[in-house]
């Protein structure tokens, strides 16, 4: 076997945005690092800064405080210019392939625009050869190679997006939520692609998404955010046999699970919802709306990940 | 037995345009019964959303025409109403709620008056006493009387559903649709949204049709479930029929498809190829093109639905051969 080679690393992971309100959290003080070849899913609801996550890490934003480690490079500073060409090796895929598509480009342009920007191959042919390719394996019929992304179902479209991530050979791709927009049974194909191309092509991969059911099919370790900060991490298998932050509980509970007449485990209602990520105070920041909750827990601080058992981390007072 | 609230027959429903004629419905068939609540599952481009418009009568015409079929609430024919029996029906007998709560609300209209606002079209109290009344609905769908004054803007999602509840139910009906209600919410907010549904639906001996793409939810709230492809139902039965002896093919596909029913690390079984384009249907069963188990024989005619005993309803032709199986079913 060979050894176990870390991809990308991430320490202290901070992203504030100034408001008129004050610091908004968006992502505070996150750390992880993966396994090159391996899945890591983010999890969490809406605001609870995943998206933001896998942008800063990507230096689309930059970030507040934190280091950024890829293949044992710290990029955290790199200028636009020096992340430009590590654009190669690190690619995203938007949830919304509607919106991400410029609709005046033919299929052919928007697969083949990454090549021609990092100018990996030069003759024409080169490049159109190329393209097709990309098609075959992301399993676009060629066909299609003059075809505009409106003519297109969602779906394909999505399709296009992971052919031009895949335009430059990158190492590692952050996928966020990229099969939300799409029907089941389209989804799964989708589900499928990608799994087939980190398969063969060993390819690393963030997912970041809402839907706890996509990344058990997905991921080997899966991590949890709730406002800014990893409330939960471990292997797949383990958060799911063994979910033991409260909020992981909740958000594992309340997926409708589509089975009917068999014993189906009661359902554990959140109440209240997302409370404002706007100066927030050194305290548990699920506090108001745990069950579970204690006066260890009035009293602060802000608890951060603790490991409770081999590789499985929680942040919470009442559970280590 | 019980009372059949809904009854839709043979409903056809096309959008004539310049482009050509989109078959939306093709002959759909279904029922409703008093007090209970029918899950209408189905892809995108399924109908799903054509369905609950015609049953208030407000599909878009032109270019939507209701070719044929009748539509009966209650035991009257909605689509033989005039306008005004239409508008008294509207609000007052079925109720529907949409997908975008921020779409459906008035951004310059505060919560309140909103709710107010569909109570005094219906029935003739002055702004005062609906205002009064308003409060009352928001307090049954679990938000503080005090915010009546506050606009949409000032909501989460998951409380400006509860609002749009708040509003459909404000005149008591006794029928609501319910267009994918919780799609746009994070689950824990859909969860406390369905169980908000579940038990104003049961305290107010409501019926309800809920569309919804989430075989999920499905189990969690309805009793029925009718499974839509290309305009048509292609199985129906109760939530235990459907989900433990499937019958359908692409029924069967959608389970298949889905993710968390799986261990981890199986390949999902997609349904192969795309929903057919609306404007051209394929002859014979819609579903023969994806269909795993296809045979000469469908693609030459369209399934009628068969009973397969109980109140389990499905159109396929497989089913000519009495020892006929799916899959899913074959070892238990």
């Amino acid at each position: 076997m060979a050894e176990k080679k870390i991809i990308l690393e991430v320490q202290n992971l901070t992203k504030y945005f100034d408001t008129p309100k004050g610091k908004l959290h968006a992502v505070d003080g996150v750390n992880f690092q993966i396994e090159e070849g391996k899945t890591l899913g983010i999890v969490g609801e809406s605001g609870c800064g995943k998206s933001t996550t896998g942008r800063t890490l990507l230096k689309l934003l930059e970030p507040t405080a934190g280091t950024i480690l890829f293949n044992g490079e710290d990029i955290t500073h790199y200028s636009r210019a020096r992340m430009r060409k590590m654009r190669t090796q690190m690619q995203m895929i938007f949830q919304d392939p509607f919106s991400s598509l410029d609709p005046r480009q033919s299929i052919m342009q928007l697969i083949s625009e990454p090549i021609k920007e990092h100018k990996l191959l030069k003759s024409k042919a080169e490049i159109e050869k190329r393209t097709l390719e990309l098609m075959d394996i992301v399993g676009l019929a060629r066909r299609f190679v003059n075809s505009y992304p409106h003519e297109l179902d969602g779906g394909r479209r999505q399709r296009i997006g992971i052919a031009r991530a895949l335009a430059v050979n990158p190492k590692l791709i952050v996928c966020d939520e990229p099969v939300s927009a799409l029907d089941v049974s389209i989804q799964a194909q989708i589900l499928n692609l990608l799994k087939q191309l980190q398969r063969d092509m060993g390819l690393t991969y963030i997912f970041i998404t809402h839907d706890l059911s996509v990344v058990k099919y997905f991921a080997d370790d899966i991590a949890v955010m709730y406002l800014g900060q990893m409330v939960e991490k471990a292997p797949s298998a383990e958060i799911f046999e063994k979910p033991t932050h409260p909020y992981t509980q909740a958000l594992l509970s309340a997926i409708p699970i589509p089975v009917v007449g068999k014993d189906k485990p009661p359902r554990k209602l959140l109440r209240g919802e997302i409370t404002s990520p706007v100066n927030l105070p050194d305290q548990c920041r699920f506090l108001k709306r745990c069950d579970a909750c204690q006066q260890c827990c009035q009293d602060g601080p802000n608890p951060q990940l603790v490991e409770i058992s081999p590789n499985h981390f929680v942040a919470c007072h009442i559970a280590k | 037995m019980s009372e059949k609230i809904l009854e839709i027959k043979d409903l056809v429903v096309h959008f004539e345009t310049d482009d050509g004629c989109v078959k939306a419905i093709n002959g759909l068939t279904l029922s409703v019964g008093k007090e209970k609540t029918l899950g209408l599952v189905g892809e995108t481009g399924a109908g799903k959303t054509t369905t609950a418009l015609s049953i208030l009568n407000l599909v878009p015409s032109p270019p939507g025409v209701i070719k044929g079929g009748s539509i009966e609430l209650d035991g009257k024919d909605v689509l033989q109403m005039s306008d005004k029996e239409l508008e008294h029906m509207r609000g007052n007998d079925v109720a529907m709620i949409f997908q975008d709560p921020m779409t459906a609300l008035n951004p310059v209209l505060t919560v309140g008056e909103q709710i107010a606002e569909s109570i005094m079209l219906h029935e003739h109290i002055s702004m005062k006493d609906a205002f009064e009344r308003a409060k009352e609905m928001l307090k049954m769908v679990g938000i503080a009387e005090s915010r009546a004054y506050d606009y949409p803007h000032q909501f989460s999602g998951g409380m400006r559903q509860r609002v749009v509840i708040a509003i459909a139910l404000a005149c008591q009906p006794n029928f609501l649709i319910a267009d994918e209600p919780t799609t746009a919410l994070d689950v824990t907010i859909q969860a406390q949204v369905l169980d908000l549904m579940k038990e104003l639906i049961e305290k107010n001996h409501m019926s309800m049709l809920l569309i919804t793409h989430d075989l999920g939810v499905v189990a969690e709230v309805c009793n029925d479930v009718a499974v839509m492809y290309a305009g048509r139902i292609v199985e129906i039965g109760s939530t235990e029929e459907v989900f433990n002896s499937t019958r359908h093919p692409y029924t069967e596909g959608l389970f298949d498809s889905l993710p968390n029913l799986k261990e981890q690390g199986e390949e999902l079984v997609p349904i192969k190829g795309m929903m057919p384009d609306p404007m051209r249907l394929p002859e014979g069963c819609t579903f023969a093109p994806r269909c795993p188990y296809a045979t000469e024989a469908c693609t030459q005619t369209v399934p009628e639905l068969r009973k397969m005993g109980g109140t389990h309803f499905v159109a396929c032709h497989a089913y000519d051969d009495p020892s006929f199986r799916l899959r899913r079913n074959a070892n238990g």
